[in-house]
């Protein structure tokens, strides 16, 4: 043994930091969650422009992801990783510019999403100035903490730390790859990406954001304190070996699963598929290990509601781990996807999981970082019991709510017709569920409330400095060989023995490295093909690029967040093309950029809207859609009947667009032009049907133009005919 | 602590936490072995189960059998029989209700016309005779926006809506819509009084 101790402390004034924005950044996230919950049925409570669903949406989830559960994994993160290897973080200033730099992020996503600056992509919403700072605050994080391992005082990582490395290295990978855009102003860009192949990038983003930023990270909290709290040692160190490797490595496959029967090519739906249900047990091994952690502690479990947190939090990981691979069979999928069976399957995760296990870590941190008992342990289960009570009303009621919408969707009455083919119908049986959920939501932010009061309380009542403990350790030994002895036998008794592991354990780096490959690898199995392979989006000769106005247009769509409730995506099933027209083929999206085929249908498909209805009706219907189909839930846009175009961004656009390859020939030069001449054309148009007068250099307009274009270009093929 | 005294616990601690030596639960290995097999099971589909012909021959296959089974009844109708609607109080009536969800936006609750034209007066662009309206609405005119009514309502519905629509004509909205397409001959058209049942009624 050296004999020489290092003396040292750990910064816990950064987890105090990141325990603050946790919870009030959470009690936000579930604010907006509330308020959007409410416009649903109550579409008056859309304060239009700036707080419509379609803006506060991402908003909500953005908030919940990234600074509710973000600053919960940091908090944790810091709290652990400094114990786990008997070292403090190695600077402290970058500990400060990434919680600044966060919080920073955080601000101003809550001012841009609302003002309409969005790429439109899921979770990934926030423009490029903003991304390009999630970058640069990232990397701070990561080189803090990759130096800090180097400077361990424990020569082998614990399970913690593995699922901490994987989050951070896979989290900037999709970050920065599903990102890559062209600008076309300070707020505003075009992914790089197109239809197929942008649908492809985003979702292997989204399903891997929740991987690697809401179940990865959490892992390695729950590993850290769940077995502190009940005092137990971890069931099995195998388990913990095996569910790693297996997990970082399938997840990555599994993205193309929300993207079932859309125009991604079947090979890459089917990986998708096969490898979600793969990821079931390596899913539960986290579960097996949290839960058989408690084994002969069950009975602290009724007495510290702290441990109690921790068991819901894992079962509903259990719930939500098995529900995904069931969800990614492709024929239950048919029938969820687009509902709000997935919107309740996200919530027992986000409520249950990420909520649970970071009230329950929270509440363990609290005394020992504020050097205090805890204020109320009353309050702590009220908190519990009510929190809980709210996932329950808000699953069953959405749970409900989604097999609901996707029964009727499907339905087809004795003659052969839809028995529902009136879609506000499929709505309007939604409204009782969709107040069962407030009712829900509105149980989990009072509980919240209660969790802030005592969180205060307790606060209040710190010493008037804190104890900075000193800790003492020995600095690893460079001469350290390892103990143990090789296995003998086959390559098999090798493996099995774990030796080998044990030794990566002893290289964070290496072991870093391999958690990247691991990735990478299997990243590319998907991705170059996807882009390779030209069969995947067959050319369809009579698909054209938006025209200016067109593209304003749709710019407008992006901004108003319509994606968020309307899909632009007919999938080849029968009840889909009964209601919507022909489903939509690959060779249509190619000028996407970014796609916009939607994951949820709040209201209807538009891919086929383009003609079905006169210019007049969309003027009417977006001034306030209650005038033209009475039970609407849409909100109104008035405001699109004032707020005049901006001309001169056109040009932007159409340059953007032209500079990835969108082929706009002449309008290169002259897009604000062209879009003048064909904004007169549709306000004409509106006028002549008795519409309103005026609107040739309105928003209206460019929206309604864009609107009418929608999936023209395909009917043009099958006609024959030159647009 | 008591049922799991037995287990060994690996020498480790981190921060104090340990680990035991447990093997792997055998229920969590077999299954993660089952969902492995699934793979091949599903690739190659001994059994039928699995990856199928894709999702667009898949759809093919079904709408064949799905027409097969639902043969298109040939809506024919005479001029006679839907005037005859309109002469059906029953039948107006419940036309009157699918008429005031889906044709107001359009047409204005009295017909008047406002995206869509006047339905009250003589002139009909896409043909005045009872089975030409009764085609307008099953079919619609996608060019001119009015949607194709036949996927959206039932039989029974557009029965009745047509019936009240014809029970409209001759009626004086106020404020109308210009006329537009082409006057009918007055013997294509039925009249108010032919369709005199009609609860809207008015003047004349």
């Amino acid at each position: 043994m050296n004999a020489r101790l290092d003396s040292f402390s750990y910064d816990d004034e950064i987890v105090r930091k990141f325990l603050w924005a946790t919870m009030i950044w959470g009690l936000v996230g579930f604010l907006i969650g509330l308020i959007i919950a409410i416009q649903l049925p109550l579409p008056g409570f859309n304060a239009a422009p700036y707080l419509t669903f379609g803006r506060l949406r991402p908003l909500h989830t953005n908030a919940v992801i990234f600074a509710f559960a973000g600053n919960a994994f940091f908090c944790g993160a810091y709290y652990s990783t400094q114990r786990l290897l008997k070292a403090r973080m190695w600077s402290d200033a970058l500990s400060k510019v990434h919680f600044w730099g966060w919080q920073a992020i955080i601000v101003a996503a809550a001012i841009t999403l609302p003002l309409g600056f969005t790429q439109s992509k899921e979770y990934a919403e926030l423009e490029w100035p903003i991304d390009i700072a999630i970058a640069v605050v990232w990397v701070a994080f990561a080189v803090n903490y990759f130096v800090t391992l180097t400077k361990r005082r424990e020569r082998h990582i614990y399970v913690a730390i593995w699922f901490y490395i994987a989050s951070i290295i896979t989290v900037a990978l999709l970050h920065i790859f599903n990102n890559l855009s062209v600008p076309a102003g300070a707020f505003k860009s075009y992914s790089i990406y197109a239809g197929v192949q942008d649908a492809f990038m985003q979702w292997w983003y989204g399903h891997n954001a929740v991987a690697f930023f809401l179940t990865t990270p959490f892992l390695g909290l729950m590993y850290y304190f769940m077995p502190k709290a009940a005092d137990r040692p971890v069931f099995s160190y195998k388990l913990s070996i095996l569910h790693f490797w297996s997990l970082v490595f399938l997840y990555i496959w599994a993205g193309p699963h929300h993207l079932h029967y859309t125009a991604l090519p079947d090979w890459a739906s089917t990986l998708g598929m096969l490898f979600s249900v793969m990821l079931w047990m390596p899913s539960w091994g986290g579960m097996v290990n949290g839960l058989l952690t408690l084994r002969g502690a069950w009975h602290k479990v009724t007495e510290d509601p702290i441990l109690k947190f921790f068991v819901v939090a894992v079962t509903a990981y259990g719930m939500s781990t098995f529900e995904g691979p069931m969800l990614s069979i492709k024929s239950v999928n048919a029938l969820a996807h687009y509902t709000d069976w997935i919107i309740a399957h996200v919530h027992t995760g986000a409520l249950g999981w990420n909520g649970f296990l970071t009230f329950g870590m929270v509440y363990w941190l609290a005394p020992r970082l504020f050097q205090t008992e805890i204020f109320s342990k009353k309050l702590m289960e009220w908190h519990f019991w009510l929190a809980t009570f709210g996932i329950l009303l808000y699953v069953v009621a959405i749970y409900s709510a989604g097999a609901t919408q996707g029964l009727m969707w499907r339905a087809f009455d004795e003659t052969g017709r839809l028995q529902y083919p009136d879609f506000v119908e499929t709505v309007m049986r939604l409204m009782p569920m969709y107040w069962v959920r407030v009712m829900g939501g509105t149980l989990y932010i009072t509980g919240m409330l209660v969790g802030i009061y005592n969180l205060y309380r307790t606060w209040a009542s710190r010493p008037a400095t804190y104890e900075v403990p000193v800790v003492q350790a020995a600095p690893l030994n460079p001469a350290y060989t390892d103990p143990h002895a090789p296995a003998t036998g086959g390559l098999w008794a090798r493996f099995t023995d774990m030796g080998w592991h044990r030794r990566w354990e002893g290289m964070p780096l290496f072991f870093s490295v391999m958690t990247a490959i691991a990735v990478i690898v299997a990243s590319l199995f998907e991705i170059v093909p996807t882009f390779l392979i030209k069969s995947n989006v067959p050319t369809i000769a009579s698909i054209k690029p938006y025209t200016p106005l067109e593209l304003a247009g749709r710019n407008i769509y992006q901004r108003e967040g319509c994606f968020n409730c309307h899909s632009q995506m007919i999938r080849p099933l029968m009840y889909e093309t009964e209601r919507y027209g022909d489903y939509s083929k690959p060779g249509e999206s190619v000028y996407e950029h970014p796609f916009l085929w939607g994951s949820r249908r709040i209201g209807p498909d538009l891919a086929r809207l383009g003609g079905k209805y006169p210019d007049l009706w969309h003027v009417r219907h977006m001034y306030n859609p209650r005038e033209v189909v009475q039970k609407s839930i849409m909100p109104a846009y008035p405001h699109l009947q004032t707020a005049v175009i901006d001309f001169a961004a056109i040009q932007k656009s159409v340059d953007a667009m032209a500079m990835i390859g969108v082929p706009y020939g002449d309008a290169v030069n002259t897009a604000p032009e062209l879009a003048r001449a064909q904004a007169a054309q549709v306000a004409a148009s509106v006028e002549a049907a008795g519409g309103p007068k005026g609107l040739a250099d309105k928003e209206i307009v460019a929206l309604t133009a864009y609107l009418q274009r929608l999936g023209r270009d395909l009917k043009n093929a099958t006609a024959g005919g030159a647009r | 602590m008591a049922d799991n005294d037995n287990d060994k616990l690996l020498e480790h601690a981190y921060d104090g936490i340990q680990e035991y030596d447990n093997p792997l639960p055998t229920w969590w290995k077999w299954i993660f072995y089952v969902t492995i097999l699934v793979v091949p099971i599903y690739y190659w589909d001994p059994m039928g189960i699995g990856v199928g012909p894709g999702k667009e021959k898949a759809y093919e296959e079904q709408m064949a059998a799905f027409s097969a089974a639902h043969p298109k009844t040939a809506g024919t109708y005479t001029d006679e029989q839907v005037a005859a609607f309109a002469k059906d109080p029953a039948r107006v009536e419940a036309g009157k209700v699918v008429y005031t969800t889906y044709c107001v936006p359009c047409h204005r609750p009295d017909g008047g016309g406002q995206i869509g034209p006047n339905l009250t007066d003589d002139f009909w662009i896409h043909g005045g005779r009872p089975t030409d309206v009764m085609k307008t609405v099953v079919e619609g005119v996608l060019a001119k926006g009015m949607p194709n009514w036949g996927k959206m309502l039932k039989p029974d519905q557009v029965e009745g809506v047509v019936g009240y629509v014809i029970t409209l004509h001759g009626t004086n909205p106020a404020n109308p819509k210009a006329p537009e397409g082409v006057q009918a001959a007055p013997d294509s058209v039925p009249s108010v009084s032919q369709g005199a049942a009609g609860p809207a009624k008015k003047g004349m």
